[in-house]
């Protein structure tokens, strides 16, 4: 069913640029110029952000991080396992996508730690990643209470979700 | 930003120094590389989404949305402005969808037209980023496709509760912000 709701939305928004008489083709051009502006932008904080990752990974800082925090983890109802993913997560798509791989190939993707995995990225963001890169144009420079309540937030909802799997 | 991002590099550059020093510089550029390979990625991405945004704003569709969702956008974000109300509806829209990655260019459109200028973020912007940091996406694909891929007999089994989870999540970021921003205006207040 949900494959056909893009592709429905987008014959109905060309049909209704052709009855509103628009130049669809000048405007799509129009609007794609930007795209390469705002990669150029956006590309040295990407960098950073990865570079930063890769090294904190490299050096088994992460692991290291995610052994130390596993009894805090075990208290909140988090499956200590879960550690390094929930630590990478803010930071990194990609670097969390790969780890929840790993979780799956390692405990199964219907285990209990597979399901936990699952729902806690699905209902978090990469906090640092979205922050820096929505102020990549603009001039300000510190986010204020921005990223503290993206992570609060984020933390609780990853231990509701493991509640949650235990009671679906 | 700038102290968290020093302080992972230290951490982690002072401990590759004993466990692997000669794997630092590979490391930096493999990353940058692949930030480089994502970011190629993303412009593809964007350049249709843009283009298809282009057209949306062109027939008038985006005023039509901000219409729609301008009480909870002026009551939410307190922004009063309609191009800055059609790009957050516009964001939330695709966020809603699950289209991450054609809110991200419609969001920053957005906190460019919100930025004053003086370099402090403002109370529409940190709501932005909150909102959009928290993940309002409704149908988590990416895990869905990645647990259909690891052999999961119900794939699709975690959309109830990453729902429930999403909606728990987004209501305390929301409400996290707001009792911080009451925060920062009573010591405002007692400063004065």
């Amino acid at each position: 069913m949900s494959i056909y709701i893009l592709p429905i939305l987008f014959i109905g928004l060309f049909l209704y640029g052709f009855f509103k008489k628009i130049n669809t083709y000048d405007t799509f051009v129009k609007g794609a110029k930007g795209a390469i502006k705002l990669v150029v932008d956006i590309f040295p904080f990407i960098a950073c952000i990865m570079i930063a990752v890769a090294l904190l990974r490299a050096s088994g800082v992460t692991e290291f991080l995610a052994k130390c925090l596993a009894p805090v983890f075990n208290f909140l109802g988090i499956p200590p396992e879960l550690c390094e993913l929930i630590l990478l997560r803010p930071f990194t798509g990609s670097g969390s996508y790969a780890l929840l791989n790993d979780v799956f190939v390692t405990y199964g993707a219907d285990s209990y730690i597979g399901r936990c995995a699952s729902v806690i990225l699905g209902c978090s963001e990469t906090i640092f990643y979205v922050a820096t890169i929505y102020l990549s144009q603009t001039k300000v420079k510190r986010l204020g209470y921005a990223i503290p309540c993206a992570l609060i937030a984020s933390m609780i909802g990853a231990i509701v979700a493991c509640l949650l799997c235990k009671i679906i | 930003m700038n102290k968290i991002w020093l302080l992972m590099m230290l951490a982690s550059l002072i401990v590759l120094l004993y466990v692997d020093p000669g794997a630092t510089l590979s490391t930096m550029i493999d990353a940058s590389t692949s930030a480089l390979t994502l970011c190629i990625e993303l412009c593809a991405v964007y350049a249709v989404w843009l283009g298809l945004l282009e057209i949306v704003d062109a027939t008038g569709l985006g005023q039509k949305l901000a219409k729609l969702l301008r009480p909870l956008i002026k009551k939410l974000f307190r922004v009063d402005n309609e191009e800055i109300e059609k790009m957050i509806a516009l964001n939330m829209s695709a966020n809603i969808l699950g289209l991450g990655n054609a809110a991200t260019p419609m969001g920053i459109k957005a906190m460019k037209s919100l930025d004053d200028g003086s370099g402090v973020a403002t109370f529409s912007m940190i709501m932005l980023v909150v909102v959009n940091a928290t993940s309002i996406q409704l149908l988590p694909s990416t895990v869905i496709g990645l647990r259909a891929n690891a052999g999961s007999e119900n794939p699709a089994d975690i959309i109830l509760p990453t729902i429930l989870a999403t909606v728990v999540t987004v209501s305390i970021g929301i409400i996290l912000v707001l009792i911080f921003d009451k925060i920062k205006r009573h010591i405002a207040r007692r400063k004065k």
